[in-house]
């Protein structure tokens, strides 16, 4: 053999499609496998769907089958075909997870995988022994990949009708608890409601039947509208504005209201998700604007808790006995004060740098609060106690709730400002810089000001969330002031929409929110957070509520490829055209 | 007194000097163009001149003012401005948002929306394209967009940075035309071109330029004739 052709890639055979449905089935087959041994399954069988009927496990099992099924029914040409290579892919998946349970029957693994416990094998055998729980994990598999290759197959408008009666129905299972607390609270009517659809356990049979039909009809009710205005020409602008700030205005009245209903838990698990509203909001100023990736962020957090701490505390560390009111501007404009300072020594500093350098910034600050240097004045790591919470007349804001709408009405007075802000001279001067620090510059930009008044203003949202952290635990600890926080920060306003203010508002509630909701999970949360993070990098890398500019810049990317690639090897009059379509 | 004046700077990367001695005056109301090979220091005697590298030795003089102390946004706001080189626009604005942007230094709106409709008289293209996100326009269209932006900030002198780069033949024309159109209507040029032949075709006085230094000067045909130009740069 000449040595030359070793050099050559070797060119792989292209998969036939029988090669491919059995490897997407293989792979499908994989997760449930690998989500059962690390003991997944067996958690989320702990939560029902429908009570005495589906469990979380369960439905994740089915929605496997369904996944494969989808994925095969890609590659087929012909409605048979997809229909065939689903049924296979579904039935090679649910292979996978018997020879899972065969092999547990055979060996004990538990002293290796201990999550191979007998709960699973019973749950993945539906308790029916191995013969008979294979053939049915073969044949349900096989039945779900039939039913994701159809799902896949059929016109869109029924697809989403089906898939938005199944989500529902999952959440209203997955969150009974919540919905019934809220649903009893509301009122009589509700209450009716509530016993409708729930037994005290969760849903019931005849409430998933009926509110998948709601769903459903909802959602073909919504399909139709659409596209009827579709049929009009293209919906207007303003009609589009519309229809968002109704969407807004709906997520605001959700937020005002629910702490009443749902009481103190969900009035915690909010308050927490407006504190993150609110430094997510000032991080934005500075990510989102004005291009700093900063990582040291939760200093600014520390400095507003401290100080409101040290002003108002009844504690043998207090500087003053203010009054929460009072402390809270000071702690605010201390807060941009540091912003500024924190600011000046990486002004020249860009991009990567600029994270690294910054995240080096709030530890200091952290190291500085813990260490024996600052003890006497910070109380070092037994930190500050006995802060009281603030009151309004003779009303005392000690209640979850009444705190939430402390830090809503703090979000609100924010959310203005950064709206301002976003449309002010000094907003456009910190889209420019980061677009390009030079011609910002060459156009009239000052660079120093401009980036020193993003940390500050910056910072000042953050302090005063911090401010309202310290009435809510009523102390103050330098280890609440972790780098996780930061990356936390960060990570919602990327996930809600860069640049965005709604989208910081919606990635709160999904990354702050939601963890806390599933918080019997236990550390499986974080496995979720993560993947929920790959996933949206994936498959929506705009956020889910971008801002106007990015979206434009997502959906913009390809055609600004394309005309480059051509544009100026054509001649003048013809690139025109091109560049019109 | 010329309105731009050069005297005998040197500027430093670290420990390399990229200008060593450039001088140069630039007459109110002219072309004034410095044409070169790659890297003899044309860019940076505009980065210079513009305040985002400062002169280790020399001065800067403009309009009877010494530039060594001001910012760059400073120098900007004194109507001293700058179309960079490879355009640099802001891709992911709007035509409209980047003639916006231009206008940062100007406060009076109703002066600022004259000056766009000047804008787009002068570019008619533009017009077509004042909603359209600017990074997906054509090179030239790109071209359109940084001169009109630099304009919007009402400049006594242009500084403009390789405005042909890139660019096919018929653009390159219609830009060169423009540059004229514009100084006709009273602002000084500055203009960096590795076209030699196009830039000192339109310009009054030309400087050559070579490893950081001014090897050459004079009028502009006097540099087109000249033997040693014709044999290193117009082939």
């Amino acid at each position: 053999m000449p040595t030359s052709l070793a050099i050559l890639p070797r060119r792989r055979q292209p998969a036939t499609p029988l090669q491919r449905t059995l490897g997407v089935g293989l792979v499908f087959g994989v997760i449930g496998v690998y989500l059962a041994a690390v003991g997944l399954l067996p958690m989320l069988n702990k939560r029902s769907v429908i009570v005495d009927t589906i469990g979380l496990g369960d439905a994740t099992m089915i929605a496997i089958g369904l996944g494969a099924g989808a994925m095969a029914a890609r590659h087929a040409h012909t409605r048979g075909g997809a229909t065939l290579h689903g049924l296979l892919a579904g039935a090679v998946a649910g292979a996978m997870a018997a020879a899972l349970a065969v092999v547990m029957q055979l060996v004990s693994l538990q002293s290796i995988f201990i999550q191979l416990s007998p709960a699973l094998f019973t749950m993945l055998t539906l308790g029916l022994g191995l013969a008979g729980g294979a053939a049915v994990l073969i044949g349900g598999g096989a039945a779900a990949g039939l039913a994701g290759a159809l799902l896949r197959d059929s016109p869109p408008g029924g697809r989403r009708i089906v898939l938005a009666g199944l989500g529902t129905v999952v959440v209203a299972g997955v969150f009974q608890e919540l919905i019934q607390l809220v649903l009893q609270n509301a009122g009589a009517l509700t209450t009716s409601a509530s016993e409708f659809f729930y037994t005290w356990e969760g849903l019931s049979q005849q409430g998933a039947a009926a509110i998948f039909v709601i769903a459903a009809i909802i959602a073909g009710l919504n399909a139709m509208v659409q596209r009827r205005a579709a049929g009009r020409v293209a919906a207007s602008e303003r009609r589009v504005r519309l229809r968002r700030l109704l969407r807004a205005g709906i997520l605001l009245l959700l937020l005002v209201c629910f702490p009443l209903l749902a009481g103190s838990y969900i009035g915690q698990v909010l308050m927490l998700v407006g504190l993150y509203i609110l430094m997510g909001m000032g991080l934005n100023l500075e990510v989102g604007l004005a291009g700093l990736l900063d990582l040291g962020f939760v200093a600014f957090f520390a400095v507003g808790a401290y100080t409101t701490a040290l002003l108002t505390a009844d504690s043998a560390h207090a500087l003053a006995a203010l009054s929460y009111w009072e402390a809270m501007p000071i702690a605010v404009l201390l807060s941009i004060c540091v912003g500024v300072i924190f600011g000046i020594p990486v002004l020249g500093v860009r991009g990567d740098y600029l994270a690294v350098a910054t995240m080096g910034l709030g530890e200091i600050v952290r190291v500085i609060v813990t260490s024996d240097f600052a003890a006497p004045l910070l109380g070092g790591a037994q930190g500050v106690l006995q802060i009281p919470k603030p009151r309004i007349g003779a009303t005392v804001l000690a209640t979850p709730v009444a705190l939430f709408y402390l830090t809503l009405a703090a979000s609100a007075v924010a959310a203005y400002v950064a709206w301002r802000l976003e449309n002010s001279r000094l907003g456009r001067a910190w889209m420019a810089l980061r677009d390009d620090e030079d011609v910002a510059q060459a156009l009239g930009v000052n660079l120093i000001r401009s980036k020193l008044l993003a940390y500050g203003l910056g910072a000042a949202f953050a302090g005063l969330g911090g401010s309202i952290f310290a009435v809510m635990l009523s102390s103050v600890y330098p280890s609440s002031f972790q780098l996780l926080i930061s990356i936390n920060v960060l990570a919602l306003i990327i996930v809600g929409g860069m640049g965005s203010l709604p989208g910081v508002v919606v990635g709160s509630l999904a990354l702050i929110g939601l963890p806390e909701l599933l918080r019997e999970f236990g550390e499986y949360r974080y496995l979720f957070y993560g993947a929920v993070l790959v996933i949206m990098m994936r498959l929506k890398p705009e956020g889910l509520w971008p801002s106007e500019v990015r979206r434009r810049e997502l959906h913009a990317g390809d055609e600004a490829e394309a005309l480059d690639a051509g544009a100026d090897l054509l001649p003048a009059g013809q690139h025109a055209s091109s560049a019109a379509e | 007194m010329a309105l731009l004046e050069i005297d005998d700077i040197h500027v430093f990367y670290d420990k390399i000097e990229a200008l060593k001695g450039v001088s140069m005056s630039v007459e109110e109301g002219r072309i004034v163009t410095l044409v070169g090979g790659n890297g003899a220091g044309k860019s940076t005697t505009l980065r210079a001149v513009s305040g985002l590298l400062h002169p280790r030795q020399g001065a800067i003089r403009y309009a009877g003012e010494t530039l060594g102390q001001y910012g760059a946004h400073e120098i900007a706001a004194m109507g001293l401005v700058q179309v960079p080189e490879g355009r640099r626009i802001f891709g992911r604005l709007t035509v409209n948002e980047n003639l916006e942007m231009g206008a940062f230094t100007q406060k009076n709106r109703q002066q600022i929306a004259e000056d766009r409709e000047r804008m787009l008289t002068l570019f008619p293209r533009l017009r077509e394209r004042l909603r359209q996100v600017a990074g997906t326009l054509s090179g030239g269209e790109q071209q359109m967009v940084a001169t009109a932006r630099a304009m919007m900030a009402r400049p006594r002198a242009l500084l403009m940075d390789e405005p042909s780069m890139g660019l096919s033949p018929m653009m390159v024309e219609q830009v060169f035309e423009t540059i004229r159109t514009i100084n006709a209507q009273g602002v000084t040029v500055l203009l960096v071109e590795q076209n030699a032949l196009l830039a000192l075709s339109i310009a009054d006085t030309g400087y050559v330029m070579e490893s950081g230094r001014i090897v050459l000067s004079g009028s502009g045909p006097e540099l087109l004739d000249d033997e040693r130009v014709r044999r290193a740069y117009l082939g």
